[in-house]
């Protein structure tokens, strides 16, 4: 893990204070440092709240072990100990030093909430799809999307690979395609759960070049605790140099047809193909084979990844189970077809040649 | 008050002997060691899926729990241990000691109380027989989020009828205690004068009978969904999938409360009998206890800050406003003990670890509580730490005080003082290895609810250093349980007040008869029992 | 239940303990049913159009049930007031006719299902209204059978008219179910544009 030079502390004047700050930095130190200046923001909430917190720790502890030393009984013949009382200015004592508290961290929460909370025009858009049990990142200006791919009972999962040029702010437009999953990322100190059935958006400025870790942090199911995915904060030519990659990728792929019958198979909710190709105006047939068993998946063809205009879409198949698609046949272009259930993630180019053509 | 003649025996049926005896009876008495029984019987399953969990998180990688088996038994460790564990344990301590503490001959519907203890079990061990079924038990989390819970397999079905059932259960033996308590104290036995575990049990009550219902509204909502084909919690045809959390932590939060107010009231009393003291501030405790459940039913959505879906200063403030009378209850406690003649007998120590940590379960969800931060630690293993400090460290802790202090009451027998020492330090020292190190592990970003986690990212020295301690607390429960195995087995020699206590249920024999009390004392004050003594002493002299 | 102690210096008579019982498993109910009028708020809030098209209810049988459970709640309270004032063969008959209209409003409410033109599966407005009306539902004939058994207990002469806690109890669910259903009636009926 990469991490920021830690700032240099300001000048300690006494010994005493300098033991206190090694004190305070080794408790702090357990929080990650943030990647970003509002996750700097956010630890900085953590110290604050520590600052608040110990004294009341120590103090509460201090006092108990001060009542279990000094007042033990020593002697079982001494008389009983005065059975004193509180009365209504001891109890508004002990109601006044919590609420003080209260009332200088809510404060503090609450200015560090509206920094990470605070939205910039956004260089880099990402719509994020969560799905059980991996991520799919589509970048819409740039026109390419990345998907993870998930564990199985034989294979580790292939965690989607995020890619962010540093000091340039991100907008992440966030859903899900089947269940609850959270967007967490550690080391910006900051999820997001992602919900079906709605959208959320948030804006951060990573600053800090490197690999970082991150993974769903709401239980979703089986592979909940493999649905990781990495986040590469990269140079601003490694990240330009990265969309060109991504895009040739995408267009070398490519197929011809071959009959109007197709077939096509899912297995650990990935297509045994990523390209497919028919005849143009020529209704064809898809045979689904569906192996994965309990789980959904189904087949539409659409413009693009964009999902403008659907051409076919076909019923949910719970596997294992197969099926034959009757479709009418399409004009000449090149289509996209996925799986809705898992998005982009069960994808591929669909090709429908023009008649004659090579 | 217009009965001024204690409860006579004539008007209680005398009890059955043997097993159907303790089957058909309708004894409070009775029925809170069932309680009691059931609930460690169901402490020990649950324990053991906690060790079985452990061991597959010692190291990275899958050793012995595939993550199919290791989801279920999360999800059933959190939920028996909060739904048939912790709450019935409470429940079973106010149904043998409020008749008793307010000098009642019974609850006030023994029969009503006898159901709901029943579907106790009934519910628990449909939960359980999700083992049993094709897919296996639920394995939803105890917080059964849909659209996943909609998915899963009968298991989910049976942990919802099981939750249905404890859920009925629970709201039914609330009305009683509540009618019990507002109704059939004994004569001079005012609401001031009751003692603070029977006010919390009152607190817990109201709770259970206001929330309860709404997680059974969900818990039904999620079943027409999987059975009946409805549409409430599935986006794709118009439902709302976080109307769950919503109503899931309406229910769920006073639901801490639930599972902290009785072992509050305990520790309270505990507190001041081993401190030869009065409660410092009675009406202070009675306040606070009024006041969290007042504010617990406003501050659910702190659990959802992460959704990005609801009001973050609202939510934030009333939970940290909820944490003032919690402070003021570690004040009320530091100063009972102040200048007073401590003892250090089993109960006293368990209840002076309850404030300890319980303490750090407080002060760590006060970083929860700052939406900010917690977008950093929702969900990790900061949470963890935190709820079990609070409902291990706290409510644990408090009810094994209960047990030290009650048993002689319930048996008769004493229990083991050397064996409850050394029981005391291996469980306090086994529980913050376990859980200590999960704030850290949370800080360093791991999520909770994990099978597995990857060997690189400086997790699994805290991951082994907590599957130790997890080992560690159960050789502390197995103490426990020789403690009582011994204990039992030795005549009954208690005395009807071995701890210089204060409140009624010391002023019967140990154990009570079955009709509580031959002879009511006088009620002048909040201390009954310590009065009788003093008078005794004062006319022995 | 007698242990309960009842107070001589209040003028005003304290609920006897079967009946603190039934208001607080009455405030339990209310706590179940809110849950469901929470669903039913957030799910609509949801919807671009509410109701959703295609659904069209009829509201003149419903006003109809609305007006007769309104009725018997009005001869509950009746029949309780001539129990406390000792005339049971009158209590009796007001109850009957209590039940009787129960009885009457489940059996149209049963043919007023028949005649919707939409079912449970039909999205968010089918399963709010039939889950919701089928609890209601439920829960009066659950106060029907209940009202049945105090039926029978004053038949029986075991009521009179300083005990007849059953009744009180049973007249305090029955105007519960009806405050439900005029609030169903609100927010299927009247709220619902049509």
């Amino acid at each position: 893990m990469a991490q920021s030079v830690r700032s240099r502390p300001p000048r300690a004047s006494g010994r005493l204070r300098r033991i206190g700050l090694i004190a305070l930095l080794f408790l702090t130190g357990c929080a990650k440092e943030g990647i970003s200046p509002t996750a700097k923001d956010v630890h900085q909430l953590y110290t604050v709240i520590m600052i608040l917190a110990l004294p009341v720790f120590i103090g509460v502890e201090a006092l108990l072990i001060w009542c279990v030393i000094r007042y033990r009984r020593r002697d079982t013949a001494a008389p009983a100990p005065v059975q004193s009382v509180g009365g209504n200015r001891s109890l508004a004592v002990f109601f006044a030093i919590p609420a003080v508290i209260v009332a200088i961290l809510f404060p503090f929460g609450e200015q560090t909430l509206m920094k990470v909370q605070q939205t910039a025009a956004p260089l880099v858009q990402i719509h994020v799809e969560g799905f059980q049990w991996e991520w799919t990142f589509l970048y819409l200006n740039e026109g390419i999307f990345v998907s993870g791919k998930t564990a199985t009972d034989t294979a580790p999962e292939q965690p989607a690979q995020m890619y962010l040029p540093v000091d340039e702010a991100v907008q992440i437009d966030l859903t899900s395609r089947d269940v609850i999953h959270s967007f967490f990322v550690p080391d910006l100190l900051f999820k997001r759960d992602a919900i079906p059935g709605r959208d959320t958006s948030f804006t951060f400025t990573p600053t800090t070049l490197g690999v970082f870790h991150a993974q769903c942090a709401e239980f979703c199911g089986l592979w909940h605790s493999h649905m990781t995915f990495d986040v590469h904060v990269v140079s601003s030519a490694d990240y330009q140099a990265w969309i060109l990659q991504e895009r040739k990728a995408s267009a070398s792929v490519t197929c011809q047809p071959n009959g109007t019958q197709l077939a096509l198979i899912a297995h650990n909710i990935s297509w045994n193909q990523n390209c497919l190709a028919v005849p143009a105006n020529k209704p064809f047939t898809v045979s689904i084979t569906n192996e994965d068993a309990g789980i959904q998946h189904n087949f539409s063809i659409y413009d693009s990844f964009f999902e403008k205009q659907q051409f076919y879409t076909s019923p949910k198949l719970t596997g294992v189970a197969s099926e034959t698609l009757n479709v009418d046949g399409l004009p000449p272009g090149h289509y996209y077809f996925q799986c809705d259930v898992h998005g982009p993630a069960m994808s591929g180019s669909f090709i429908v040649a023009k008649p004659g053509g090579g | 008050m217009a009965v001024t003649h204690a409860p006579t025996a004539e008007a209680v049926p005398e009890p059955g002997s043997g097993l159907m005896g303790w089957l058909t009876t309708t004894d409070h008495k009775r029925i809170g060691i069932l309680y009691l029984i059931n609930s460690f019987a169901f402490f020990v399953v649950a324990g053991v899926f906690a060790l079985l969990m452990r061991t597959e998180l010692a190291r990275p990688g899958t050793q012995v729990f595939a993550p199919h088996a290791y989801n279920q038994l999360f999800t059933l460790h959190g939920t028996l241990m909060i739904f048939l564990v912790i709450f019935p344990l409470l429940a079973g301590f106010g149904n043998y000691f409020v008749p008793l503490q307010i000098g009642a001959l019974d609850m006030a519907f023994p029969r009503i109380n006898a159901l709901s203890f029943w579907l106790l079990p009934v519910g628990g061990l449909t939960i359980l027989s999700g083992f049993l079924v094709p897919g296996g038990a639920a394995a939803a989390g105890w917080t059964g989020y849909p659209p996943l819970s909609e998915q899963l397999g009968t298991g989910q079905d049976l942990w919802i009828a099981g939750l249905v059932l404890v859920g009925t259960a629970s709201i039914l033996g609330g009305i009683n205690f509540i009618v019990t308590i507002l109704r059939m104290r004994a004569p001079g036995m005012t609401m001031m004068r009751m003692p603070i575990f029977t006010w919390s049990i009152l607190a817990t009550s109201l709770l259970v009978v206001l929330a309860a219902p709404v997680l059974t509204a969900g818990l039904l909502m999620v079943f027409s969904d999987r059975q009946l084909g409805t549409v409430f919690f599935d986006p794709s045809r118009g439902g709302v999938a976080l109307l769950w959390q919503n109503l899931f932590w309406f229910f769920g939060h006073p639901e801490v409360y639930m599972l902290i107010l009785g072992a509050w009231g305990v520790v309270t009393e505990i507190i001041a009998v081993f401190s030869g003291k009065p409660i410092f501030s009675y009406r202070g405790v009675v306040l606070a206890f009024l006041l969290i459940t007042a504010l617990s039913f406003s501050v659910w959505a702190h659990h959802m800050f992460a959704t990005g879906a609801v009001e973050l200063p609202f939510f934030s403030i009333t939970t940290e406003l909820i944490s003032i009378p919690t402070g003021v209850l570690f004040f009320i406690w530091l100063a009972t003990m102040w200048r007073g003649k401590l003892r250090f007998e089993p109960p006293m120590l368990f209840a002076l670890g309850f404030i300890a940590m319980f303490l750090i379960g407080g002060i760590d969800g006060v970083w929860a509580a700052s939406p900010a931060m917690d977008f950093a630690i929702h969900d990790t293993y900061w949470v963890v730490a935190h709820l079990h400090y609070v409902l291990f460290g706290g409510t644990l802790f408090g009810v094994m005080a209960a047990m030290y202090y009650w048993f002689p009451k319930m048996t008769g027998r004493m229990l083991g003082r050397r064996l409850g020492i050394w029981q005391f330090w291996v469980q306090i020292v086994g529980f913050n290895m376990t859980f200590f190190p999960m704030h850290i592990l949370g800080l360093r970003g791991m999520p909770r609810r994990v099978a597995d986690y990857p060997p690189d990212l400086g997790w699994s020295f805290l991951n082994l250093f907590a599957s130790v301690g997890a080992f560690v607390i159960a050789v502390s429960m197995i103490l426990f349980f020789t403690n009582i195995f011994l204990s039992l087995r030795k005549p009954k020699t208690a005395p009807d007040d071995p701890w210089g206590a204060n409140t009624l249920e010391w002023a019967t024999t140990s154990p009570p008869p079955i009709h509580n009390f031959d002879v009511l004392p006088q009620i002048h004050s909040d201390r009954p029992v310590r009065d009788l003594r003093i008078q005794r002493e004062g006319g022995g002299s | 239940m007698s242990a309960v102690a009842s107070s001589n210096r209040r003028s005003r008579p304290e609920l006897s303990g079967p009946v603190l019982g039934m208001v607080l498993f009455v405030a339990s109910e209310a706590m179940f049913f809110a849950a469901f009028f929470a669903a039913f708020f957030t799910i609509k809030d949801n919807e671009p159009v509410w109701p959703p098209p295609g659904i069209h209810l009829e509201d003149k049988l419903a006003t109809i049930l609305t007006v007769i459970l309104i009725i018997s709640s009005v001869t509950v309270q009746v029949g309780l007031r001539s129990m406390r004032s000792g005339a049971s063969r009158r209590a009796t008959v007001w109850l009957g006719i209590t039940i009787a209209l129960g009885i009457t409003f489940l059996a149209l409410q049963l043919y007023d299902y028949s005649q919707l033109g939409f079912g449970l599966k039909d999205g968010p407005f089918g399963t709010l209204f039939y889950v919701m009306t089928g609890l209601h539902m439920a829960h009066v004939f659950g106060g029907v059978v209940f009202l049945a058994l105090v039926f029978s207990q004053l038949l029986r002469g075991r009521l009179s008219a300083e005990h007849h806690d059953p009744m009180s109890a049973g007249a305090i669910y029955w105007d519960f179910v009806d405050v439900v259903w005029i609030l169903l009636f609100i927010v299927f009926y009247i709220l619902t544009p049509r």
